[in-house]
């Protein structure tokens, strides 16, 4: 209750000390705008910073499921089979630690701008640590439970669905949970380098045009709606691993 | 692994590695040259770049980047221990802050950069700054959770045998978070750098990125790659000496 | 064809590992028969290869010498409508509640849920397990998870059923009571058992036969038959002749392990 509180107070005391700063013309209202006029800058702003961030949001998406699947399946089949394991885990964990924007020139230059290089460069960005995490879980399954399972008469098929699947669905969690910020990432970031739509390009051009408040109440959108998805995010992993205590 | 085994491995690495590199030289050529870049048009690029032929002040860039880095890293190291240890002492302060600034880390730190290039330009600066903050959060969350996991009743007995504060700290304390911390360090480190790149590269004036943003600009892809594989043995050595660093404070505490 | 006498014969089977330092043959020309109904001990050092034997038998592993065969047909692989096993660790999914881990062999032979549950649900009386079966493994203790792993070896009703020292993980005291709930649950399924072990009172006080092994490579050194009456008088003079017997043939077997 105590900590309640005091985060509540320092939010409060946080705006409210910016607010007569900013009032008592301590700062260049042209860099710091007030808390005020970055809240009227969200009402002017509104309609159309929804719609960017619907766009980026649809792109994130849309990035989102193909990581989750690609990184799910190349996770679990480098995984389980033992030479594609030891050939492709140092690679795989090298690509996973290069910074992907080296590459973003060229991909832009190969794929243009707009949509199909940010959903490119979040699948990018966001399949990795799925994939690694998955390979992790995958290795590290109870050696009894596949034992068990195949004296049971389990047919590889069955092996697959029955055992190793469940068995790494905390990993895949864990990489889910991970990855949305990392497609999110990715996509705006292509948005601000070669971007038309979506919420990314929006802060760009803001910053460019010196429009403070606009930038400022765009930015703050932008991350309370990535706040917002990691929070249910988090929800769903609880509710998904009552067996695990 | 038996030593047959081991082998193979290696050698398939090395197979599926020409393998790559010999369908990216002839579907680079086969599609476009220019934009295929196959490894062949990169050598010279290469030559070029390293001879000081093609980029002139390309040594001047590199040590642009490393005092970004630099400066990011120092100011970041100083914000993040002390952000960390403040937070970590202080039990109230640690429990409402920590996850406010844990929150703060699920957000993509790349929305924060239009706002810092709108208050430092496309000056170092900004680029500092960037690079700071995603350094910062590994930090200071690391410095909390190593804290955290001190065996409280190892300062009990410390304590008990009469060790004033700073003594706990050195010889209780410090011992036992130093693992988790040189981990946050490490990464610490790994992302001002990060930052520091994309942050050239989202738009500089100077620097590597700014150098391979004129490149791709020009389409002189040949020297895009070049630029990027010498920006790579920058990223690859700073993390290579951070974990040599780490394993030496490693033996420290053992 | 009327039930065979032999429900299991094991004909001089050896087995090899390749090792970092060399081949080691873990059994050498083991030959065993079991009748229906039997309660079949190995007892024997470590090492000397139980588990292995054991194994053979579930079509886990391939004998390189020999001949197993159950029932007259020889053993080609993992065969869960005649052989049931349990081992050491209980190795419950811990995802699946008791009832669906007693359901898992039947779903994989693809048995209709609606009699998945009632086979499942009508074993765990008897497995005193009532009232557990939404319960995850996490919240069960030892002894609980080694019953749902034999629930669902029993759930099977197979012949025959595989004990790899099942009560090895647990403390003393459950180790006996779970040897005597396992007693009564023998009697009225009439399955017939082999049983890995290394406790002698185990083997005495539910054995209708026991087989010492020798240490490394190991073999069938004695095997003997006990006739006496369930359940057993453990302080009756003929109970300690015998487990004085048996624990000579053992220790023999047991030092030259150790060497």
């Amino acid at each position: 209750m105590k900590v309640r509180i005091l985060q509540l107070v320092t939010v409060i005391a946080g705006l409210g000390a910016w607010e007569l700063v900013a009032r008592a013309g301590w700062v260049d209202p042209l860099f710091v705008p007030a808390p005020s006029a970055v809240a009227l800058a969200l009402l002017r702003i509104g309609r159309g910073a929804l719609a960017g961030l619907a766009d980026t949001l649809g792109k994130t998406a849309l990035a989102y499921v193909l990581s989750v699947v690609l990184g799910v399946s190349a996770g679990v089949v480098v995984g389980s089979v033992r030479l594609l394991r030891d050939v492709l885990s140092p690679y795989v964990i090298a690509l996973y630690g290069i910074p992907k924007i080296l590459v973003l020139p060229w991909i832009v230059l190969l794929l243009g701008y707009g949509t199909t290089p940010a959903v490119f460069y979040g699948v990018l960005h966001g399949c990795f640590p799925i994939m690694v995490l998955v390979m992790g879980a995958v290795r590290d399954v109870d050696r009894t439970l596949v034992t068990v399972a195949r004296s049971y008469g389990a047919t590889t098929w069955q092996l697959y669905w029955k055992v190793l699947l469940p068995a790494i669905v905390p990993s895949v969690l864990g990489g889910m949970r991970l990855g949305v910020v990392f497609c999110l990432l990715g996509v705006l970031v292509v948005e601000m380098f070669a971007g038309v739509r979506g919420m990314g390009h929006m802060l760009g051009s803001y910053a460019n045009g010196f429009q403070a408040p606009e930038l400022f109440a765009a930015t703050a959108l932008v991350s309370a709606a990535s706040i917002a998805i990691v929070l249910v995010l988090d929800h769903v992993n609880d509710k998904l691993s009552r067996w695990r205590g | 692994m038996p030593r047959a085994a081991a082998m193979t491995v290696v050698a398939f690495r090395l197979g599926l590695l020409a393998f790559v590199l010999a369908v990216w030289e002839i579907a680079g050529r086969m599609v476009n040259p220019l934009l295929g870049v196959p490894p062949s048009a990169v050598l010279p690029s290469l030559r070029d770049l390293l001879l000081l032929r093609s980029y002139p002040d390309l040594p001047a860039s590199l040590l642009l980047t490393v005092r970004e880095i630099a400066t990011a890293y120092l100011l970041a190291v100083a914000a993040g221990l002390g952000c960390g240890f403040m937070l970590g002492m202080h039990r109230l302060v640690g429990q409402a802050w920590g996850p406010m600034l844990a929150a703060l880390y699920a957000v993509p730190a790349v929305v924060w950069y239009p706002s810092l290039m709108l208050f430092f330009g496309l000056d170092a600066a900004s680029k500092i700054a960037f690079g700071f903050l995603l350094g910062f959060f590994p930090i200071a969350l690391a410095v909390l959770a190593g804290i955290r996991q001190v065996n409280p009743q190892l300062v009990v007995v410390a304590r008990a045998y009469g060790a004033g504060t700073v003594t706990v700290f050195r010889r209780v304390m410090l011992p036992a978070m130093l693992f988790t911390l040189v981990g946050g360090l490490r990464t610490g480190l790994a992302l001002c750098v990060i930052g520091v790149v994309v942050g050239e590269i989202l738009g500089s004036k100077a620097g590597m990125g700014a150098l391979i943003n004129h490149a791709y600009g020009l389409l002189r892809t040949g020297d895009y790659v070049a630029l990027v594989l010498v920006t790579l043995v920058l990223i690859v050595g700073s993390d290579v000496l951070a974990s040599l660093l780490e394993r030496r404070a490693r033996g420290w505490t053992e | 064809m009327s039930a065979r006498p032999e429900l299991i014969t094991i004909e001089g089977v050896t087995k090899r590992y390749l090792t970092s330092s060399g081949p080691i043959e873990a059994l050498h020309d083991v030959s065993l028969s079991v009748d229906e109904g039997a309660f079949c001990t190995l007892i024997g050092p470590s090492g000397c290869g139980k588990s292995t034997l054991l194994g053979m038998l579930g079509g886990l592993v391939t004998p390189d010498q020999g001949r197993l065969r159950v029932e007259g047909k020889p053993v080609t692989g993992p065969d869960p409508r005649r052989v049931a096993t349990v081992f050491q660790e209980a190795g419950l999914f811990p995802w699946r509640t008791t009832l669906q881990n007693v359901e898992f062999g039947l779903e994989l032979q693809g048995v209709p849920a609606e009699r998945r549950r009632r086979t499942a649900s009508e074993l765990l009386g008897p497995l005193g397990l009532s009232g557990f079966a939404e319960k995850y493994p996490r919240e069960l203790s030892g002894g609980m998870k080694q019953r749902v792993a034999i629930g669902r070896a029993l759930a099977l009703d197979a012949k025959i059923l595989l004990m790899d020292e099942p009560f090895g993980a647990l403390d003393e005291q459950t180790r006996v009571l779970m040897g005597e709930w396992l007693l009564d649950i023998w009697r009225r399924t009439r399955k017939t058992v082999i049983f890995v072990t290394h406790s002698l009172h185990e083997a005495l006080f539910l054995s209708t036969r026991i087989a010492v092994m020798t240490a490394r490579p190991g073999r069938i050194k004695a095997a003997l038959d006990l006739t006496m009456d369930y359940p057993r008088a453990m302080e009756s003079s003929e109970m300690v002749a015998l487990r004085a017997k048996l624990w000579s043939e053992i220790r023999e077997e047991s030092l030259r392990a150790m060497r």
